[in-house]
């Protein structure tokens, strides 16, 4: 595989990672507390700013993690069963995400055990510092990591193929591609837009980004599939 | 100020509690706030929008805190349409 096009992959994995909605749900309430509670626009900005922090840092630690176990499993080539098992995930989670992603009802709550979703809007609640917002960013990733695991699987298999300095390159923009939805959200919440507006326009075109993300990843899979796996048994017979 | 009113926690897995009117004013105003309402106009609708939910509960023993919740966002909606719409998103972002 070229490094443009394993960059591709990864960037690809990342928009899909960017339109799943807990973490940008998680935004949208932390700052509707802190605007809520009659702080200052520069404390709604501290907040917010700490929480995509703390979104960021969690995705790279996920991304170069599953890459460290992956490249000492199996060196800079994993086997083709490994590559299976990714596309395999990738095809699972995309149509578990056009089924299940977001409940039958009203408003965006995704599917995510409630527990989790009761516990992050307690910590929403609770939060006073950008450290706990840093945190909360932190613990939105891990929330919604049944889903965003095939993505990082998938980019996790191509990075450890790369030359170590694209690696780092190839993780970095897996982060900052991954961070877009929540950065626009920020950006609006930083112009002074009313957090209505926004939740409307969530609220929807949530079926749009159910099926572009459970799409995304089907593509995604049917790709590295062909790239992968059919071009390295064809290729060797 | 607290009615005699029994509030039945959403979905009954946490304990009732009393009515607290501070409680419902103050997320009357916090959705008002989150979404740029001045803070003098937001405290007069949360003391409308809290004045008539109060009327509602009159005669009534318990109530679920959906059913104030319902009744709030309807009297808000008259209002402050946006302040409405945040305030039934509450529950149903996550």
């Amino acid at each position: 595989m070229t490094i443009a096009s394993s960059l591709a992959i990864v960037a690809l994995a990342a928009l899909i990672h960017a339109s799943f909605q807990l973490s940008v749900s998680v935004l949208t309430l932390l700052s509707g507390h802190v605007i809520g509670a009659k702080k200052s626009q520069a404390k709604v900005l501290r907040m917010t700013t700490s929480f995509v922090f703390g979104a960021g840092v969690m995705t790279l630690l996920l991304l170069s993690f599953t890459s460290l176990v992956l490249l000492h499993l199996f060196g800079s080539h994993a086997p083709l069963a490994v590559w299976a098992i990714g596309c395999g995930l990738l095809f699972g989670v995309g149509v578990a995400v056009w089924l299940f992603y977001y409940r039958r009802e009203k408003g965006t709550s995704i599917w995510i055990p409630r527990p989790i979703a009761e516990y992050l809007h307690e910590r929403i609640k609770a939060t006073q510092r950008s450290a706990e917002a840093f945190s909360l960013g932190m613990t939105s990733v891990l929330g919604e990591l049944i889903f965003i695991i095939a993505p990082i699987i998938i980019s996790a298999l191509v990075l450890i193929q790369l030359p170590a300095l694209w690696q780092l390159a190839g993780i970095a923009l897996y982060a900052v591609i991954s961070l877009l939805s929540l950065v626009i959200i920020w950006v609006l919440i930083g112009s002074g837009h009313k957090l209505s507006r926004i939740q409307e326009w969530r609220e929807s075109n949530k079926y749009f980004l159910q099926y572009a993300a459970g799409g995304g990843l089907l593509i995604l899979g049917f790709f590295v599939y062909v790239y992968e796996i059919l071009g390295s048994t064809i290729g060797g017979l | 100020m607290s009615l005699a009113i029994d509030i039945i926690k959403h979905g009954g897995r946490r304990a009732s509690e009393s009515f607290s009117q501070e409680k419902l004013h103050a997320s009357i105003l916090a959705a008002c706030l989150s979404v740029r309402t001045p803070v003098g106009q937001a405290e007069a609708i949360a003391r409308a929008v809290s004045t008539s939910v109060i009327s509602w509960l009159e005669n009534k023993p318990e109530v679920t805190s959906q059913d104030v919740r319902r009744i709030a966002s309807k009297h808000l909606r008259t209002h402050h349409p946006d302040a409405a719409y945040i305030y039934e998103q509450h529950r149903i972002t996550i």
